[in-house]
Parts: structure tokens; sequence; C-alpha cells
């Protein structure tokens, strides 16, 4: 369900836990649900992750295949990216019905990538103007249940994490054009650093206070959203107010701040635990 | 080496030619483009506004309220506002096409959001308003000119509205900055590679002091986006006059007596 | 078969798999928490998932309303990244429009439609990963997801992809199969009554061999629906601890 109905009373209930510090489930304004992350879990990509927060559950596939660099920047691959809304979420995406959902969030992933040091591009490029890998960022959401943005970032860095490019050698043919080899070996591939690949990190303006990793039913009695993707030094690299309503300057600093350090937060035990996957697969 | 005594040698030192901005405009200062404002372009639409500022122009039209085309709940009790925004094919150095692309729709998506919280929606219900915008030459800073020109534009239609809507950007460049940035200054990037480098639009309702839009990319640490933010807000006041004198104008054209037939 | 040898002289496929042999299946009931009933299954590399929503009231025009039973409506889609060459569209396109069809087709033949009139019931599957058989896998996905969603039908609906070389049948098709150039038939069957809900072969054969094509196929299916059967067992027993009954 992208979105739900919310009675008054069930409103005033919400918001009175919030300004307590008291969600509805237990947890304190700044807390993420339960989540779970699984990586390779598809095998006919280079590298994937399905990760579910509460009842979002989002799949992450990565396809790295060879394409031409751009004009601008020779010496670079690029990523591109999809969200499919399938109708497996709910059945308001039927058809054409998940595309206005499904752009804009492809739109901000575009941005929250649109930077030097996210993912190491240069190491993308193959040969200098003429091949470079792309990678194919296909992130397909399963359950919509809250707080998409998260999910799908997080989901997008484990999936990263994973993603094994095979290893290429190029060789130079009798007429003097460039011949690319793959390597055979599955296990001879580059893997990608993605210690700088930032989070997003979504602020629900609630009342007065602000929650992080709101449910569909907090969203509901929400003005407005801060969107802030945030990497592991804590710098931003992509802020975006959705909903809505206004915020006034105070609380948007409040809440930059606060997603700066939630997000911050949020990288060690992500990488930890991605290690901890790695190596329990090999 | 004998010295070429013909030729003129330039001076020992020099300045190095970032410091101004080819416009003569000035770094790190709330120094906008200056900007022209001017409502009731087009005659058909219910109201409509153009702006420039630099050589970034563009125009706004707003349709409506009138009866939405989609029926659900929602719309019963509040109106709808849909917006629309397209880069003209020879708004850009490249040429682009009339269709609207992925970016477009992100345009619209934002201009909606800045503006949806500034109108009195549900003063509308059952119906919807219209706003298109063309930009018609890019030279920067577009979505925030955008904003301004269509919040302009409803204020001409005659729609209820809480404030105006004002936009700013600025484009963070290392340890400086630039305000209303043009198209050149938007895309360049120096090749230091330093922490802060990213751009950020704001929109913002100078009376009530509520901010409906921001959107940031690139990399910026989160005091320097701070610091960004009061100065887009800041640049928002420079403009708001401007835009003041423009709606009253604009009021007084159509208080004036019809001329005697 | 030029260059691959589809089955060897030991009577071996490309996979390892016996003539009759199925690929594994593997299954789980109620994977997703919001919709009414949703199944993922894994036929050896094939991955589908099916979520159903309904039976509920008709939504977007109500012209489509049937008076005396209820609509199944059906979309079949792709992941992406589910092949071997990226796809750019998940659904929508030529081949899907048609999978989601046949899958209508074949569940207006298995699902207790009467029972429900003027309502609507929404099965989506989507394939995860694909290697070969997406018609059979998805059928069975769905059908899982049919039975968690608790709507009655009239049987299992099992389906399996059939191809036919060296005289001999082969059950269970994977991708290397079936792009093969191997004459290949799908079927699905309601196997208790041995009826048959859709039946579809697009490829040239000799008319004889028909019959012990559908023969295999039907064996086949009451393979497939004996591993259903067990999945819907087990999942209701997990089930009804967990509920304390």
């Amino acid at each position: 369900m992208a979105t739900v109905q919310v009675s008054e009373a069930e409103k005033v209930y919400i918001l009175h836990g919030i300004r307590d510090d008291l969600r509805v489930d237990g947890r304190g304004c700044e807390d993420y649900r339960h989540m779970e992350i699984e990586t390779d879990v598809v095998s006919n990509t280079d590298g994937s992750a399905k990760i579910t927060l509460g009842h979002t559950a989002v799949l992450v596939g990565i396809k790295a295949e060879i394409g031409k660099p751009r004009p601008m920047v020779p010496d670079e691959g690029y990523l591109e990216f999809f969200v499919d809304c399938s109708a497996n979420a709910t059945p308001e995406f039927e058809g054409r019905g998940g595309e206005e959902l499904g752009t804009e969030l492809s739109n901000t992933l575009y941005k929250v990538f649109n930077n030097k040091r996210s993912v190491d591009l240069k190491s993308l490029c193959i040969s200098e103007g003429e091949h470079c890998w792309v990678l194919y960022v296909d992130v397909l959401l399963l359950q919509c249940d809250g707080n998409l943005y998260d999910a799908i970032s997080i989901a997008i860095k484990a999936a990263l994490f994973n993603t094994k490019i095979p290893r290429v050698q190029i060789s130079a043919d009798d007429e003097g054009g460039k011949e690319i080899e793959l390597s055979d070996d599955p296990y001879d591939c580059m893997r990608l650093n993605v210690e700088n690949v930032p989070c997003i990190v979504t602020l629900c303006k609630v009342g007065h206070r602000h929650v992080v990793d709101a449910t569909l039913q907090e969203k509901a009695c929400s003005v407005a959203s801060l969107i802030i993707s945030v990497t592991h030094k804590g710098t931003v690299t992509c802020t975006r107010k959705v909903g809505g309503g206004s915020l006034d300057p105070e609380s948007i600093f409040e809440m930059t701040e606060a997603g700066k350090r939630v997000g911050k937060a949020l990288h060690t035990p992500l990488m930890k635990l991605l290690q901890e996957e790695e190596s329990r697969g090999a | 080496m004998p010295t070429d005594t013909k030729r003129v040698r330039g001076p020992e030192v020099s300045q190095s030619p970032s410091l101004f901005l080819p416009d003569g405009r000035q770094r790190d200062q709330v120094d906008v483009r200056p900007v022209f404002v001017r409502c009731g372009l087009v005659s058909q639409a219910k109201g409509s506004a153009y702006i420039e500022a630099g050589n970034t122009k563009l125009m706004c039209c707003v349709y409506g309220p009138k009866e939405t085309e989609r029926k659900d709940e929602t719309d019963m009790k509040c109106g709808r506002l849909t917006t629309d925004m397209r880069f003209a094919p020879f708004s850009c150095p490249e040429r682009g096409s009339w269709i609207q692309g992925s970016q477009d729709k992100d345009f619209s998506l934002m201009l909606q959001e800045s503006l949806q919280p500034a109108v009195c929606l549900h003063k509308y219900p059952r119906s919807q308003i219209e706003v298109n915008v063309m930009v018609l030459e890019n030279s920067g800073s577009v979505l925030a000119h955008a904003v301004t020109c269509a919040s302009l534009a409803l204020a001409d239609a005659g729609i209820e509205m809480y404030d105006l809507v004002l936009g700013c950007s600025i484009r963070q460049d290392g340890a400086s900055y630039v305000v209303d940035p043009t198209y050149t200054e938007q895309n360049s990037c120096s090749s230091v590679s330093s922490e802060n480098q990213g751009g950020l639009t704001v929109a913002f309702l100078p009376s009530l002091n509520q901010i409906s839009g921001l959107q940031s990319d690139g990399e910026m640490t989160e005091e320097t986006l701070t610091a960004g933010v009061r100065t887009c807000i800041e640049g928002c006041y420079k403009l708001y006059p401007v835009v003041q004198q423009a709606l009253t104008k604009a009021v007084r054209r159509a208080a004036l007596p019809p001329p005697e037939s | 078969m030029a260059g691959l040898e589809l089955l060897s002289d030991q009577g071996y496929r490309l996979d390892g798999r016996k003539a009759t042999e199925l690929r594994k299946v593997q299954a789980r009931m109620g994977v997703f928490a919001q919709a009414d009933g949703s199944a993922y299954l894994e036929q050896g590399n094939t991955k589908a998932l099916a979520v159903v929503y309904g039976p509920h009231e008709m939504r977007g025009s109500r012209s489509r309303t049937l008076h005396d039973r209820a609509v199944i409506n059906c979309q079949y889609s792709m992941a992406t990244f589910s092949t071997a060459e990226r796809k750019r569209r998940p659904h929508g396109d030529r081949k899907s429009t048609e999978m989601s069809l046949h899958l209508k087709q074949t569940f207006e033949a298995a699902v207790m439609t009467q029972l429900y009139p003027r309502s609507q019931i929404d099965i989506y599957v989507k394939i995860l990963q694909s290697d070969g058989g997406n018609y059979s896998v998805c059928v069975n996905a769905a059908t899982l997801a049919v039975i968690d969603a608790g709507i009655p039908m009239r049987d299992y609906v099992c389906a399996c992809t059939v191809g036919f070389v060296d005289e001999t049948p082969l059950a269970d098709l994977c991708y290397a199969e079936e792009s093969g150039g191997v004459s290949s038939l799908a079927l699905a069957l309601l196997p208790r009554g041995g009826q048959i809900a859709l039946l579809q072969m697009d490829a040239r054969l000799h008319q004889d061999h028909l019959e012990t094509l559908i023969e295999a196929a039907m064996t086949a299916c009451k393979g497939v629906s004996k591993v259903l059967d067990e999945v819907v067992r087990q999942h209701l027993q997990e089930v009804s601890v967990l509920t304390g009954e």
C-alpha cells in the first residue's frame, strides 16, 4: 500500500505519542524498525541485495554492461537507476500506475549519486573514450510500508558491496583495433569500494518533532519530510523536501543535524553486517 | 635570448579570473542577477508571468480553477495543483526535444511541492489549478526562478494564497559560493576535489518565514548546507521587493477604469 | 541440434537430469503480510513471486463488472535484471501482455469465480530470475498464492513445459533447452480431474507425437502437484502451530 487512511482520533494518538518520544510500535524518535539484509540473491545479476524494513521489502539487482562513456567525462563509467514499482507492492501500481513514483525515486537516486566520491567512477573505465562499465541499478519494490527511500538506499549500498565486475583484458589485434576479453574465472573480479556510498535518512515532521523511519500511519500524520543522504563521514550528498507542507528554517536545520547523526550511525553496523555476510558466503 | 621589445608583456602578478564572475558579480556575496518581472503576459490564460534573470528567461501560465479530471476522495475536499514544467528545445546549448523527459518531470514535481504549501487549496474543492512553466532560455538557476514566476502567475490569476513563494539557488564550489549561478557556473566544477561541491535550491515563503522547497545535490558538509540555506533565504528577501512591485503594478493596471468606448 | 547435445546417449540432459525428471521445486507461502495471499516459488533457477489481492470491489472502470462471477485480473512482469541481457521495461511489452492473458485464462478455469459476483481478484506475478519455463513457474507460484489468499479453487493448477527431442519427451525445460530449438509445449492441468486448463504449443511437431508429449506433460504436472500439495500442508501445519490450534 502506498498510502493509508488514518482517522482523526488515530492521528491525535500518534501525535501525542511522538510528542512524548514514544511511537505506536514502541520505538523512540530516532530508531529504525527491524531490518534484514540478504545479499547475492539473484544469480543472474552481478550484484544483488534484498532488504526488509518492517514490512517494506526491496530487491536491488545490479548488472554491469559494457557501454560507451559519456562524452563529457570520457574516463569514467556511470550508473543508471531504474525503480520498478511493481503491482506486487500494491494494486495501485498496476499498469502505468507506479511510473510516477518510480521516476520520482530514480531521479532522487541520480541526485544522491551525483558527486565524485560516492562511487569511484574512474575505476569503471575500461579504455578512455571508448568503453566503460555501465552499472544498471534496478530497484524492485516488493512491498511498501513506509520509508522507501531509506530502504532503497541501504539495499543499493549492499548490492554495490556485493557487485563483482569481471576483470577485462584489452589486447590490440592485428589491424590496431582493440579487443576486450572478459576473464573466464568467476573469482577473478573487481570489487567496488562502497565506503563512501551514502545512505538516505528520511525525517518525517510529525507535530513539533521529527521521526526517523516513519511507518505509513505516521507519514499520514506528517506535513512534510526531509530526505537527507549522508556518507559515513557525515557529508551530505543530497537533501530534498517532500510532501505537501512547508517547514520553518529552524526545524530544517534541526532535521539536517539529526539526519547527519542518524545516517552516520547507520553506516558502521551496515558495513560490519555486509562483511560478516560476505565471509559467511566464502 | 634577445628580449622581444615589440611584445607587450603581461603584468608580473596576476589575479585569478574566478575572483569576479564574468558578468561582474561577486562571489561569496548575496549578489543575485538583476531581475525583470512582469505579470499578465498571456491574455488567454487566467494569470501569467514572465521573469528574466540575467539570461535565464521563463514564462508561466496559470489556468483554472476548473473541474478536476481525476475524481477521488481527496479532490472533494481540497483542490489539486498540477504543474508542468518544460524546457523549450532551444533553451539549452544543446537542442532538446519537445517531449517531457524525466528531468522535466522532476522539475515539475519540485515546483509542485514548492508551490502547494502556499496555495489555499481548501478554498477550491473539486477543482484543479494548472500551472505551466516554459523555460525559454536556460542560463542557470531555472528551478528557483520558475518557483518565483509561478507564484507570481498564481497571484495574477487571483488564486488565494498565504504568501508568495520565492526561489533562490546557490552553487557551492569549495569554500566559496555563487548565488544565482549561471548555466556555466552551475555545470562547471573546479578540478580541485574538495569536500564542498554542490548546488542548492530553496523555495521560501517570506512573510510566513517557511521553507516550502529544498533540494541539494553534490557533496556538502552539514555546516555548509545550513549556511547555504541561510544565504538562499537572504537571496529571496532581495527578490521580494521586485516581485511585490511587479504584482502591485499588475493589480493597478487591472484596476484602471476601462477606456471609454 | 547444432553444437548442443540436449540428450546424451546415456539418456542424460544438459543439467544431468533424466528425461522425465523435474527440476527441484522449493516454495514458500505467505511471504508478504500486506497482500491477501502471496507465494515465492523456485523451480531450478527460475524464481517467481506471486501476489494475490482480493476478492475486492471492482477498481477503475465498473463497466468490466460481471454480474455472475468475479473478474480475474492478471499482470505478468519480469524484473529488469531477471534475464542474462538486461530488460528495458518490466512489463507492457507484447510478450508479457500475452503471458498475462494466458495466466488469466488459466485461472479463470480453476478459481471458483461464481462465488464472488461483481468482484475482482488480482493476481500479480513477477519473475525475479528467469531460466526457462516462465509460464509454468508463474502458474505454480500463483496457485500457491491463491490458496494462501483462501480463495476456493476447483483443484491445484499445475503447469509444466515439455519438449520433444530424439523421440523422447523432456519434462520441465530449462532455458538452454528452450532456446536450443526444441519444439516445446506448455500445459496447465487440474490434476485430480485430469482437466486441461491451458495448452499451448507454437512449434512444429508431428501429430503422432502429440499424444505422447501431452501424456508426458500430464505426468510432469502431476509430479508438480504433489510438491505443491506438500508445501501447502506444511505451511498450514506451521501456521496452525503458531496460532495454537
